[in-house]
């Protein structure tokens, strides 16, 4: 059974450290395109019995960022799908995006959540003719970066650090929230439809952990099988 | 551009106080000449540039240095400079760095400790001086020194100073110093002077030591002068400097390091060595210094 051919390979990562000689590289080259070949994927739907947060209705700058606003701290349909939970697959290493673009438009971060590797560029920019500013927060309160986007089309590229999950605040639209989370493992963001996916993962067991804004949910046990899609529900509070 | 873009946090007016702040930490009141003046163009368009943080402050006020050219922050800079309606006070640009000998021409709100360790024979081996500055009207400040040797307290030292003139480069003030002690009174008037040179700092002194009962005390004319740059823009930087000191005949080297201990540069220390050029064998080398606070200088930064 090739299956059985990944698990030698994945031994075969430590003696990678101790100094990579030519047929190693091709030999884990070999054995990487056998496990995608194998690999099984998560789908999964994260849903909740939290409900949806009140518009914010806005004070100033309604020319450009409208008189009310979706408050998107909390995005939930009608049959309890929650989305922009970001779910890690704890244990396999992936690599994350290594950039990623923030727009600022009509007065809100979009995307408002995003998955980077560690030390990842942030580009953020404005469509919006009125001054945004973009404060990259961690938990303790220390800011990371905070740039000016006084004016249209501006891009401004800063690293995001090796730890999140980093929240991102505009100084001068208290409402205006976005999140970036730096992780160096495999993770999915649960859309509209509360749904994610994450794919080729090889087969075996891991931890699933699930980040939400606003919302917590205990860390599942899933076992992944080879060449299909294992699908999980977790759900929010 | 102001309007457009600072007035959202720090209002059409320069006050800092709006309908709806969106800022959690107030913003400074630039209409205050106390505020808007003291401080050098440097750091305000550092402040402008590199976000508070750059100076200390708040992580709240953003880095605009990737938005604008330096020449539209120096714009900015005049801008809030203007929010001060009150002509007459000296420019920012001519607060130097304190020497540790030489008395500066900018009027400060400081509290300083100035510890004196020599290696004379015939003198205090210790002499840690207390001074208290207070600014008052737009040009002037008084001061008072207290100095404590090995056997303890016996003299006082009160002073007023006034910044005469003042542009943008240079400053230049008069002052008069008393000092009382348990033997006689000593009348001390000065002029200060300071300007720069490009990158470094001219500072000068020239005092009279007039005793009122000369068989108490000498007669000295004392004379100093500092030159000295900074490492970097940064409130934190190093200053490195050397000062000339006179007295009467007596002539002495002062090289000398300075430090911002915080990140907005309220609490400073200085330290150096002054050495004796003439005369030498009566007299030997003293390390001198001091540690500052600008006690109405935020000294960290609020988030």
């Amino acid at each position: 059974m090739a299956g059985q051919t990944v698990v030698p390979g994945m031994r075969e990562v430590p003696r990678l450290r101790t100094g990579p000689s030519v047929p190693a590289v091709l030999v884990m080259a070999l054995v990487a395109s056998n496990a995608s070949a194998q690999a099984g994927s998560i789908a999964g739907v994260v849903t909740t019995t939290a409900k949806g947060a009140a518009p914010v209705r806005v004070t100033f700058d309604q020319k450009v960022c409208g008189d009310e606003l979706p408050n998107e701290s909390t995005i939930v349909d009608a049959e309890g799908r929650l989305a922009n939970a970001v779910v890690t697959l704890t244990g396999l290493k992936r690599t994350a995006a290594a950039d990623i673009i923030v727009l600022n438009e009509k007065c809100r971060f979009t995307p408002r959540v995003q998955v980077v590797k560690p030390n990842a560029t942030v580009k953020t920019t404005s469509n919006d003719a009125v001054l945004h500013t973009t404060q990259a927060l961690l938990d303790s309160g220390r800011t990371i970066f905070n740039v000016a986007l006084p004016v249209p089309g501006i891009i401004i590229s800063k690293p995001i650090g090796a730890a999140g999950p980093v929240r991102l605040h505009c100084n001068t639209h208290p409402w205006m929230r976005g999140w970036v989370i730096v992780t160096d493992e495999a993770a999915g963001i649960s859309g509209a439809d509360g749904r994610f996916t994450i794919d080729n993962v090889p087969p075996g067991g891991y931890e699933l952990r699930v980040w939400h804004e606003t919302l917590k949910g205990a860390p599942q046990r899933v076992t992944v099988a080879a060449g299909k899609p294992t699908e999980v529900s977790l759900q929010l509070k | 551009m102001w309007d457009a873009w600072c007035a959202r946090c720090h209002a059409a007016d320069g006050s800092g106080r709006i309908a709806e702040p969106t800022v959690t930490v107030e913003p400074m009141d630039f209409t205050d000449c106390t505020v808007t003046s003291p401080e050098p163009d440097a750091d305000w368009e550092r402040a402008i540039a590199k976000g508070g943080p750059g100076v200390g402050l708040s992580p709240q006020m953003p880095a605009f240095e990737d938005a604008l050219t330096p020449e539209q922050v120096a714009g900015f800079v005049s801008h809030i400079r203007g929010f001060c309606k009150d002509a007459g006070w000296p420019s920012g640009n001519t607060n130097f760095p304190r020497p540790i000998l030489t008395e500066k021409a900018f009027p400060e709100n400081e509290f300083l400790i100035l510890p004196a360790i020599s290696h004379d024979r015939d003198k205090d081996d210790v002499v840690v001086k207390a001074l208290y500055e207070r600014r008052f009207g737009k040009r002037s400040m008084f001061e008072i020194g207290v100095p404590a040797a090995n056997h303890g307290v016996n003299e006082i030292e009160v002073a007023v100073k006034h910044a005469l003139l003042s542009n943008h480069t240079s400053i230049l003030s008069l002052g008069f110093e008393t000092a009382v002690s348990g033997d006689t009174a000593v009348f001390e008037p000065y002029v200060s002077a300071g300007a720069m040179l490009g990158d470094w700092y001219l500072q000068g002194q020239v005092k009279m030591e007039l005793p009122a009962d000369r068989a108490k005390a000498d007669r000295a004319f004392v004379y100093n002068a500092y030159f000295g740059r900074d490492t970097s823009a940064a409130p934190t930087t190093w200053t490195i400097g050397v000062e000339i000191n006179g007295d009467n005949r007596e002539l002495a080297l002062t090289p000398q390091v300075r430090k911002g201990l915080t990140g907005t540069g309220a609490l400073a220390a200085s330290v150096g060595a002054t050495i004796p050029i003439n005369q030498r064998q009566e007299r030997g080398a003293r390390w001198v210094g001091y540690l500052l606070w600008e006690y109405l200088e935020p000294w960290r930064a609020r988030q």
